[in-house]
């Protein structure tokens, strides 16, 4: 089928990163390839522009582990797309906001975990807190754009309020506030990171309040808990239509998750194929893309190019099968596997179970004697 | 959703971190902001092409100058445009 054009390109440009959140929604293994070079990336920048391109988040990992940061955004800048910085705001020396700034970089996302610095710390699994507060600092006096992430989750979802409040003061002009989704470590802790019914409802009454009380000046974005949901989000608004991600070791994926969740899915890489051939052609890109994949009820459902069958990598990851309806949605036959995993946090009570903090793959990095170690 | 009151005397601007573009694949103007991307329709990038330190009044004038029309014809358009402009925060009136 005739491939749309792209409008937006996640570049995780390392999967290193200082933190060890549990909610990370990297892969729990990645290939121990070397990472993408400076000028590889600088030509994957060039490709996707020309593929139609706007905007490019700058991800990973931490993005700014990498030294060539600045280079990248520039490159970008200069094929007229949109620079985002999605960061935990650490590692963030002095001088590094100001050489973002004046190479182009044009927002800054900045996560943190909670409003409270013992409570973040041990979610992050460092300390990081007040770090991040620094990093928010610099990046105002810069006068970068800046959104607060918070990935919301059961530990940190009853202080909705006063994440809220931290992004008022810290002068944030956005803020996500994004119930936590199922991929990667996440996946893996599920059971202690997922939040109860009586949490959720409360959340979005908050959440909801804050956004009018503060439209005009913060826009609040809240990503609902899809689990809690009876029918399932608008994955990627479509697979293979406005979104491509490009990871750590060249891999194109139509969905950041795709890699982990979807084995039997085989990625092409940068390194020996197009952007443009790799969009338009690969099997890929082409496996989800469109309406004839669906099974029933997608196939027959009004609904099908509203929500697009939810999610590929949620209905690999609790059916086994990638080409299922989303088990989040009402109508598929699955729907029983989430409506299970609910039940059992929901009778936990108050019980919070342990989590396993994400490590930090074996990554051979730029800068280090690269060891051939093709999977 | 209630639409807030703007003054005539506003000056609507683009706010900051939002860039109006245009969209090379297609030739249309664009708005560009953290993690989104507005097509804009044609009455909107009219709109928006104006807002450069003009005040809401002048900027309907200039519309109806352009289109030869009285005024009030389209004060209630402009109005809603940048209000719900303002309300995603992709432009500021001072």
């Amino acid at each position: 089928m005739t491939a749309p054009r792209p409008y937006a390109l996640l570049a995780e440009i390392t999967y290193r990163c200082p933190l060890h959140c549990p909610y990370c929604s990297n892969a729990t293994q990645t290939r121990n390839d070397q990472e993408l070079t400076t000028n590889e990336w600088v030509r994957v920048i060039r490709e996707a522009a020309a593929l139609g391109v706007l905007q490019i988040g700058f991800s990973g990992g931490e993005p700014l582990v990498r030294r060539d940061l600045p280079d990248l955004v520039r490159a970008a800048r200069e094929a007229n797309l949109y620079t985002n910085l999605i960061t935990s705001g650490i590692p963030i020396e002095d001088g590094r906001v100001s050489a973002l700034r004046d190479a182009g970089l044009d927002s800054v996302q900045l996560s943190f975990q909670s409003d409270k610095t013992d409570l973040a710390d041990e979610i992050a699994g460092a300390r990081a807190h007040q770090h991040k507060l620094e990093a928010a600092a610099k990046i105002r006096a810069a006068g970068i754009p800046l959104s607060l992430n918070f990935v919301i989750h059961r530990r940190n979802i009853d202080r909705l309020p006063e994440l809220i409040e931290l992004a008022e003061s810290l002068q944030a002009e956005r803020v996500e506030l994004a119930n936590v989704q199922f991929y990667g470590w996440a996946f893996l802790n599920r059971a202690a990171l997922l939040p109860t019914r009586e949490q959720v409802i409360r959340a979005r009454e908050i959440a909801m309040a804050a956004q009018a009380r503060l439209a005009g000046k913060i826009d609040i974005f809240y990503v609902l808990p899809d689990y809690y949901e009876t029918r399932p989000k608008p994955c990627l608004a479509g697979w293979g239509q406005r979104y491509l991600t490009v990871n750590p070791i060249g891999d194109v994926l139509p969905c950041p998750t795709a890699s982990s969740a979807i084995p039997d899915l085989r990625f092409e890489n940068v390194r020996t194929r197009s952007l443009d051939w790799i969009w338009r052609e690969s099997e890929s890109f082409n496996r989800f893309r469109g309406t004839e994949w669906m099974p029933e009820p997608c196939q027959t459902c009004p609904q099908r190019e509203i929500d697009f069958g939810g999610c590929r990598c949620q209905a690999a990851l609790l059916t086994g099968n990638a080409a299922n309806t989303d088990p989040v949605c009402e109508l598929s036959p699955n729907r029983a596997r989430v409506d299970a995993a609910l039940r059992e946090l929901n009778s936990l009570g108050d019980n919070a179970l342990d989590w396993t903090y994400r490590v930090n793959p074996k990554v051979v990095t730029v800068n280090e004697p690269a060891v051939a170690a093709r999977r | 959703m209630e639409i807030p009151t703007i003054a005539d005397s506003a000056q609507p601007t683009l706010a900051r971190g939002v860039r109006l573009q245009t969209d090379a694949s297609t030739g249309n103007t664009v708005l560009l902001f953290p993690e989104g991307i507005l097509e804009l329709n044609e009455s909107a990038q009219e709109i928006l092409t104006r807002c450069d330190g003009r005040t809401v009044t002048e900027v309907i004038q200039a519309l109806a100058d352009e289109y030869d029309v009285d005024p009030t014809m389209l004060a209630a358009d402009v109005r809603e445009t940048l209000a719900n402009l303002q309300r995603r925060k992709l432009i500021e009136l001072t």
